[in-house]
């Protein structure tokens, strides 16, 4: 096998799906980092985002593109909104509960999905699209689109969290949260501004996931364990340390196919996970240990 | 005239038992005052009393003509009391000029004027304003904590035991930028582990002992007090 063979089958694809990630596992830092607590109900709000999409795809007969950022406004309200009901009760509460709570979370919005959509499988448009040639390379439009809105969208949150003044608080709140309050910080305001960001980043990875293979009721919650791996594979706190993760994690994937079958694949993420946390639990980027 | 602060016979502790028993502290505009005593003798619990970090359940707490006991934290701050705890009292992954603009997240509008004067007062940390919190030694650190806790302009600075761990050179700096401060304006309440050295530069002291007053007065007679001297200065 050449190397362009191995870039196009393998490197390429590996680039677009460890984006997908990357995208679902900067939220799960975010999260991480400022409420402490691992998310489960992450990946199911990312097929949530995938398929609001697509009902705004049918519904206004526009471009999947056109209808993105629709689905990470609606996903980061409806984020905001299951932490207001659910998860804001149980904050005085040990963080266990917390995520048991959100694995019922994750129940609940795949069910909803069942139930408005249907458990087959869907796409955002129809027909074969071809790669397109660039010397030798064989690269999609959407393949370009998943990767450019991913660099945008992190650069983006990157600027906020670095310029801004409420960015700074969440950065704040996530390195000393003792601090944060007795400097007047609100945290309520901060918690929402995450959980906000975290929704809307997971409509991305859902919708982008969405755009390069279909769209499954399933979909996110088999996206979870990669990102988590991302997340704790870049480093806990760290935002370019989940998309480095991300990267590495989808492209590890992409690649194993190589040496082992590919109905392994999907323990990739888990042998990552699991060499991180046994070798350097505090990530590639020297995150939390939580 | 009266005075900034005055805490009457504050009784109270965490959660059910009352670690301070009829404690009563004031501290003068333009005035630095240390509370010393021996380990466990409520002296740090004292200071977070006015912070409202503590279940009160008995005196008042006046500051500035306001009855101020019970109030939540944040009210305090922006009433104009800054506290500045002895651990962890910065934020590490930020530079030295975002621990300051979070310490001025209260305040609205330009924050300019207040850079500059707690810059004047640390010009260590101008030159290293870019600098993560967290790269820097203990000395300076608490004077990112200090100049934190200075953005906002209060009119009187908590700070608990600011030169523990630190050495004598760093200490004597510490005590002279609590000197300039105080000259800016801002009265001082200090908890201090080196009694001899705090009861030295402070104006006033106050010996606490099991939750209880012991003695009180100018840094100078704490300090020439035999019985002071002998039961909490180590003679």
């Amino acid at each position: 096998m050449d190397l362009l063979e191995l870039i196009n089958f393998y490197l390429i694809p590996g680039i677009v799906l460890g984006s997908i990630y990357a995208l679902g596992a900067v939220g799960i830092t975010l999260i991480f980092a400022i409420l402490r607590y691992a998310h489960l109900a992450h990946g199911d709000l990312a097929t949530l985002g995938a398929f609001i999409a697509l009902a705004v795809v049918t519904s206004l007969g526009i471009s999947p593109l056109v209808a993105l950022p629709f689905a990470i406004i609606a996903t980061g309200a409806v984020a905001i909104g299951i932490d207001k009901v659910f998860y804001e009760h149980l904050r005085e509460r040990p963080k266990i509960v917390t995520v048991m709570a959100s694995l019922g979370i994750a129940l609940m919005v795949r069910s909803v999905v069942q139930v408005v959509w249907g458990v087959d499988t869907q796409t955002y448009s129809r027909g074969i699209v071809r790669p397109e040639d660039y010397f030798g390379l064989r690269i999609r439009d959407r393949e370009i689109y998943t990767v450019l809105a991913m660099v945008a969208l992190v650069g983006v949150l990157q600027l906020f969290l670095t310029r801004s003044k409420w960015g700074k608080a969440m950065r704040a709140m996530s390195d000393n949260p003792n601090l944060a309050l007795l400097s007047g910080i609100d945290n309520k305001k901060v918690v929402m501004l995450t959980w906000g960001i975290a929704g809307g980043l997971c409509a991305a990875s859902g919708f982008f996931l969405g755009l390069n293979t279909e769209l499954k009721s399933m979909m996110g919650w088999h996206m979870l364990l990669p990102m988590f791996a991302a997340a704790i594979l870049g480093g806990v706190g760290r935002v370019e340390g989940a998309v480095l993760g991300g990267l590495i994690v989808g492209i590890a994937e992409e690649m194993s196919v190589l040496f082992i079958p590919s109905e392994y694949k999907a323990a990739m993420a888990f042998a990552i996970l699991l060499f991180m946390l046994l070798v350097r639990p505090t990530g590639l980027l020297k995150g939390k240990v939580l | 005239m009266n005075a900034l602060l005055s805490m009457d016979k504050i009784t109270g502790g965490y959660g059910e038992a009352d670690i301070l028993q009829d404690v009563t502290i004031h501290v003068d505009q333009d005035e630095i005052v240390v509370i010393v005593g021996p380990n466990g003798a409520g002296k740090s619990t004292a200071m977070k009393s006015v912070f409202g970090l503590l279940n009160i359940r008995g005196g008042t707490m006046v500051f500035d003509g306001d009855d101020i006991t019970g109030w939540a934290p944040n009210k305090i701050v922006q009433r104009g009391i800054c506290y500045v705890p002895q651990v962890d009292n910065i934020f590490r992954e930020m530079t030295i000029h975002e621990n300051l603009e979070m310490g001025g997240f209260l305040k609205q509008g330009d924050l300019s004027a207040a850079y500059d004067r707690v810059y004047a007062l640390f010009p260590d940390l101008k030159e290293r304003r870019k600098t993560l919190a967290g790269s820097l030694s203990g000395g300076q650190r608490q004077m990112v904590a200090m100049g934190r806790s200075l953005m906002l302009d209060p009119k009187l600075l908590l700070l608990d035991e600011p030169t523990a761990g630190l050495s004598p050179k760093y200490m004597e700096q510490i005590f002279q930028i609590c000197r300039d401060v105080r000259d800016t304006g801002v009265a001082i309440l200090l908890v201090e582990q080196h009694a001899k050295q705090a009861l030295a530069f402070a104006d006033r002291g106050y010996v606490l002992a099991a939750g209880k007053n012991r003695h009180e007065g100018s840094g100078g007679e704490l300090l020439a007090d035999r019985e002071v001297a002998e039961m909490f200065l180590g003679g």
